[in-house]
């Protein structure tokens, strides 16, 4: 889980160019400026091409937490 | 879908560590880290670049940020990595970006580019191409071209890309009269092609259309000449055969198959903003739209040089002899074949070839004239070279033999080591990675796009050729006595007339692309130069030059306009391969006639100086002209049409035309001169 989070941390600070950018389970998108729907597009974009995976459309659409993300991703990748 | 980029533990390890540094301020330490990770890879991951590239910028060092940043491009087409150097990259000062030349393109499209415009940026970049874009509004690419005061015109692009999709094709999914709804729609490009020719001089880049796996008429799709997947292949064939010198078409639907259709068509993103191409996609598309773009630029590569032993047959010559080389028989001796087959093909399209070879010379050639399955003849290479001092000097004496810039060549080597000695010592020399396998030679090679071709002149197709006769003409010189003797011996024609419509392509090649006999380097389009023909005042000339070795074809161009009783030169250049032959004093002397028609009492010439154009610093004044004026390096010259003294005579006959050519072109290849 600490790789999966670091690597998630990884393509957030590449889509937000922040190297200082770290990220919390409680975290929802309007916590990270410069989250708008292109950023949303190229974020989920990255994190599937980073980790080899798929989003549905649903979630694709919506996303409520880092947390959620995570558990998506860790379900994905078993 | 496969995790293309999932890291490996020593990359994530050195950005989680780099990262730390960083949030303790120690950008040193951070870098050190990241470039200490990078040294073990040939192109390290673009992860690593950027992180390496970020850390370069926070300490200031402007070139190495650049440098790095690029360098992620080689890594591989990651989307969100490519987007991150794009963005480091927007606010870098244009001089600092060093690029070859700089243009100004809008795109214009019929779904979201907002990803596609910095990919495209940064791929161009890397082609040594500093880009201006302006980005259409979204989905209004036919309201802008009809318009003629639209945004997209004001800006005046030189390039004008139409990136659109099948979806937006008007062909329904079956129709009984296919050939006129194709014809109808084929009817809408031509339309907007003509809408932009007139309101711009920018060059057309057309996208033509990605044909979608899905289908339900199945393989039957393919047989109806009524279904809209056939429909859409005719449509594709019309725009590539219809397309005037004016537009680019890039073959979209073949990047697709490529790429992997079902990746490359992912409705999901369609459906959330928009998205034709699949963000994954787009870095592949926009690295094949710069490769268009340079060709059109005269910036693809002119000259591929080879290493031999396991690069071009497999095993070493010196010590396996030449029968113990692999080639031609067994899996591993048909693939150096299927390379050599590809290398030919090359060569036919123009690329000159060369070997530079770690060998002594008689055992470098001798596979090429005993070992019978060997494709390539020695005489496929313009020039050869196999010693034992390091490639780099030896890439430069050819460079000097062709009389090719170093940012023509591209080295390919089987050996990292030579590679990265390459890179080191000459990083304007292309060298790309081949994998260890040789069955993949030819894709790894293809996949560089370094020679891709905008247009095939004549030219083009006997460049090679002219390169060898090049060659060879400084061997006579070489053996001749005088220089006087070797311009004779040379028995030299040219054919000096207007531009006409058929050289125009050539003429506008020649302008992109010419930098060393180059007086003024102004960079005309085909749009300029057409409105230049149609200007009274407008003199205007090529040369055609051949000698007793080859058809060197059409090398020269002058343009000068007629001011009052001045004649003026605008533009004066000459293809490196017939620099020293005298030609541009028969140039000068019939520009001399022209301008004593015309009335002139005196020509005025202006140099300005680049990068490149050394050569030709002194060129008015060798001519006799006299310098009237300086300014920050260019200078103004004069000559008074009264004088009819050249001084110096050209060995060149000035004819109609050649009365007999060498043989003539079958196929693309051309047969020796005799």
């Amino acid at each position: 889980m600490a790789d999966l989070h670091d690597q998630l941390e990884g393509v957030f600070q590449t889509i937000f160019n922040n190297d200082q950018l770290q990220l919390r389970d409680d975290m929802s998108p309007p916590d990270i400026p410069g989250w708008d729907s292109v950023a949303h597009v190229n974020l989920m974009f990255g994190i599937e091409q980073t980790f080899g995976i798929r989003f549905t459309g649903d979630e694709l659409a919506r996303l409520e937490t880092i947390g959620e993300l995570k558990r998506i991703l860790a379900s994905r990748m078993r | 879908m496969n995790a293309h980029f999932v890291q490996s533990a020593s990359v994530q390890s050195a950005l989680h560590q780099a990262n730390q540094l960083l949030s303790a301020n120690d950008c040193r330490g951070a870098l050190e880290v990241c470039l200490s990770a990078a040294d073990a890879y040939e192109h390290p991951p673009g992860a690593l670049c950027l992180k390496i590239a970020r850390c370069y910028q926070r300490l200031g060092d402007t070139d190495a940020m650049v440098h790095w940043a690029l360098s992620a491009v080689d890594a591989g087409e990651e989307f969100a990595v490519w987007l991150a150097c794009a963005s480091l990259l927007k606010n870098v000062p244009a001089a600092s970006l060093k690029a070859r030349r700089s243009a100004r393109l809008a795109v214009l499209s019929s779904y979201t580019t907002v990803q596609f415009v910095p990919l495209l940026q940064i791929a161009a970049l890397r082609q040594g191409i500093a880009l201006e874009i302006h980005e259409g509004p979204f989905g209004q690419y036919q309201q802008e071209v009809l318009n003629p005061s639209s945004v997209t015109y004001a800006f005046k692009p030189d390039f004008l890309l139409l990136a659109v999709d099948e979806r937006e094709t008007n062909l329904p999914n079956h129709c009984a009269q296919p050939l006129e709804a194709v014809e109808k729609e084929m009817a809408r490009w031509r339309s907007l092609w003509q809408h932009a020719e007139e309101n711009s001089t920018a060059t057309i880049i057309q996208h033509n259309f990605a044909l979608s796996p899905e289908d339900a008429l199945g393989h039957l799709g393919s047989r109806l000449a009524g279904s809209r997947y056939r429909m859409l292949q005719e449509l594709n064939r019309r725009l590539a055969e219809e397309a005037g010198e004016n537009v680019l078409v890039l073959d979209c639907d073949r990047i697709a198959g490529t790429f992997g259709k079902e990746r490359w068509f992912d409705p999901r993103y369609w459906l959330l903003s928009r998205q034709a191409v699949a963000l994954d996609a787009l870095p592949l598309l926009a690295r094949h739209t710069a490769a268009l773009l340079a060709a059109r630029l005269g910036l693809s590569r002119k000259c591929l040089v080879l290493d031999l032993d396991n690069t071009l047959w497999g095993g070493t010559v010196g010590e396996d002899g030449v029968s113990g080389l692999q080639i031609g028989d067994g899996p591993k001796g048909e693939a150096y074949l299927a390379f050599q087959e590809y290398l030919r093909a090359l060569k036919s399209k123009g690329i000159v070839l060369a070997v530079c070879s770690k060998n002594d010379e008689a055992a470098a050639k001798a596979p090429f004239e005993k070992h019978p399955r060997m494709l390539l003849r020695l005489d496929d290479f313009a020039a050869f070279v196999a010693n034992w001092r390091p490639k780099p000097e030896n890439l430069i004496s050819i460079s000097r033999t062709l009389n090719l810039g170093l940012d023509s060549f591209v080295f390919l080597d089987d050996n990292p080591a030579e590679r990265l000695a390459m890179r080191r010592a000459l990083p304007a020399v292309e060298t790309p990675a081949l994998p260890d396998d040789p069955a993949l030679y030819v894709r790894a090679l293809n996949r560089t796009l370094l020679f891709e071709t905008a247009v095939l002149t004549e030219e083009d197709r006997r460049r090679a050729e002219q390169y060898a006769a090049r060659a060879k003409a400084d061997e006579a010189r070489a053996s001749a006595g005088s220089l006087a003797d070797f311009y004779s011996s040379l028995k030299m024609q040219a054919i000096i007339e207007p531009i006409s419509p058929e050289q125009l392509l050539r003429v506008v090649q020649l302008l992109g692309k010419t930098n060393q006999f180059n007086l003024t380097t102004r960079r005309h389009s085909l749009g300029t130069v057409s409105e230049f023909l149609k200007d009274p005042s407008c003199v205007h000339f090529t040369a055609r030059l051949r000698d007793c070795f080859t058809d060197h074809g059409l090398v020269a161009l002058l343009i000068a306009f007629v001011h009052g009783e001045t004649l003026s030169i605008d533009t004066w250049l000459m293809s490196c391969r017939v620099i020293g032959r005298t030609l541009e004093f028969e140039m000068l002397r019939y520009l001399c006639e022209k301008g004593r028609e015309r009335g002139c009492r005196s020509i005025r010439g202006l140099y300005i100086p680049t990068e490149k154009n050394g050569l030709v610093r002194d060129l008015f004044s060798d001519l006799g002209f006299r310098l009237i004026e300086e300014t920050n390096g260019t200078t103004t010259w004069e000559r008074s049409l009264d004088d009819e003294s050249l001084p110096q005579r050209s060995f060149i006959q000035r004819v109609a035309s050649f009365d007999t050519l060498p043989e003539e072109i079958n196929d693309g290849r051309l047969a020796r001169p005799a």
